[in-house]
């Protein structure tokens, strides 16, 4: 064992023979025989700028497989900016009516809405029911994620196609029966 | 090897050269690389041989802008300070906000319309809810360091919005019937 050691211990003096003797300095430091120019400030800040103009751009949104885990998640803020901004135009609407001369009491637009046909009738009542209904039903998603549950990859894709199915039954449920 | 763990920098490096010369490479002799021994060198250059790998198209949302570097090259990326709870009440609120409108939304369709005391809490939470998922969605597509002036006139014409939103709406259920009768009268007009 100890003969064993004494013996690679040599062979590694052998090896390394160069480095067991001190030696000045100079012959240790690196020289590198590259071209370097001096820049200033400004044209080192132009050149590094430059070489970010070439870094990856993120990829565009197409080149994901559609999903129900991310379609249902972009359909939640889609229907909730077309909720909300429904919401929004109708308050500004209402409070510049007077000044307009519109009538956007609750009467007269009922009144309104009874006089169109009943294709109109049917339309404007899906296009708020399926939003309506999705952005209500994928809330609870969103809240019971919130709390911690229900995370799991198979769990979100059952619950978001429940999502889709409520929506689709209650909207159709309420635009045509309703 | 790099170019094969990050394709980013490889299409960066070969984008402007290799479509032309893949298409070359299609119409030249496909038989003569074919029947070219194993040792002989390719004729087509590595850079395409990589590229054709690739097979989506290269397709960006934005060009990317104008770069410019804040410091020097040497400066490290600032760490903002770390706070466990910074935004925490703020997350708090909105989902309070949030659990709040699932019972005053379940109940029209049970009751028919409500109260106006409910109403009224229905609506102010609907215009909090609202401005939130505006405020985010502000600050998801207009970044502050990108367009920072569109930034703010969107934030502002938000706030003004909201605010008329619920000048409006206590117009509208102080001298109208209130929103879940208004929607009733004109679901079943």
């Amino acid at each position: 064992m100890a003969s064993q050691r004494i013996f690679q211990l040599g062979l590694r003096r052998t090896a390394a023979s160069g480095f067991t003797r001190t030696q000045t300095a100079g012959r240790i430091v690196q020289r590198r025989f590259a071209a370097t120019q001096n820049v200033n400030q400004e044209t080192g800040q132009e050149i590094l700028a430059n070489q970010r103009l070439k870094r990856p751009v993120s990829p565009h949104l197409a080149i994901y497989r559609p999903q129900i885990t991310w379609y249902a998640s972009s359909l939640n803020r889609i229907t909730g900016i077309l909720l909300s901004g429904g919401l929004y135009l109708f308050g500004i609407a209402y409070l510049a009516a007077p000044t307009l001369g519109w009538h956007l009491e609750t009467p007269s637009m009922v009144a309104a809405v009874a006089s169109w046909p009943v294709f109109a009738k049917i339309s404007a009542k899906a296009l708020v029911a399926f939003p309506f209904f999705f952005h209500s039903v994928n809330g609870l998603r969103h809240l019971t994620w919130d709390l911690g549950l229900g995370l799991k990859n198979q769990t979100v894709i059952r619950t978001g196609w429940t999502a889709v199915g409520f929506t689709v039954v209650s909207a159709l449920y309420y635009t045509f029966l309703v | 090897m790099a170019s094969i763990m990050r394709p980013g920098l490889l299409r960066q490096a070969c984008h402007a050269t290799a479509a032309p010369q893949r298409f070359m490479s299609i119409r030249a002799s496909p038989l003569a690389q074919q029947l070219r021994p194993t040792f002989a060198p390719s004729t087509i250059p590595q850079s395409t041989r990589i590229a054709a790998f690739h097979a989506t198209r290269r397709h960006q949302i934005l060009p990317a802008l104008p770069q410019k570097v804040e410091g020097t090259a040497n400066d490290p990326t600032p760490v903002p300070d770390p706070s466990p709870v910074h935004g925490s009440y703020h997350w708090s609120f909105e989902r309070i906000v949030s659990a709040g409108l699932v019972p005053l939304t379940v109940a029209p369709f049970a009751a028919g319309s409500l109260n106006p005391t409910t109403d009224a809490i229905l609506c102010a939470l609907l215009v909090v809810h609202s401005h939130i998922g505006f405020e985010s969605c502000i600050i998801d597509y207009f970044p502050k360091h990108r367009v920072p002036l569109l930034r703010n006139i969107a934030m502002w014409a938000l706030r003004i919005g909201t605010l008329t939103l619920g000048v409006a709406l206590y117009s509208f259920e102080t001298n109208d019937v209130g929103i879940t009768e208004a929607v009733t009268r004109l679901w079943h007009a």
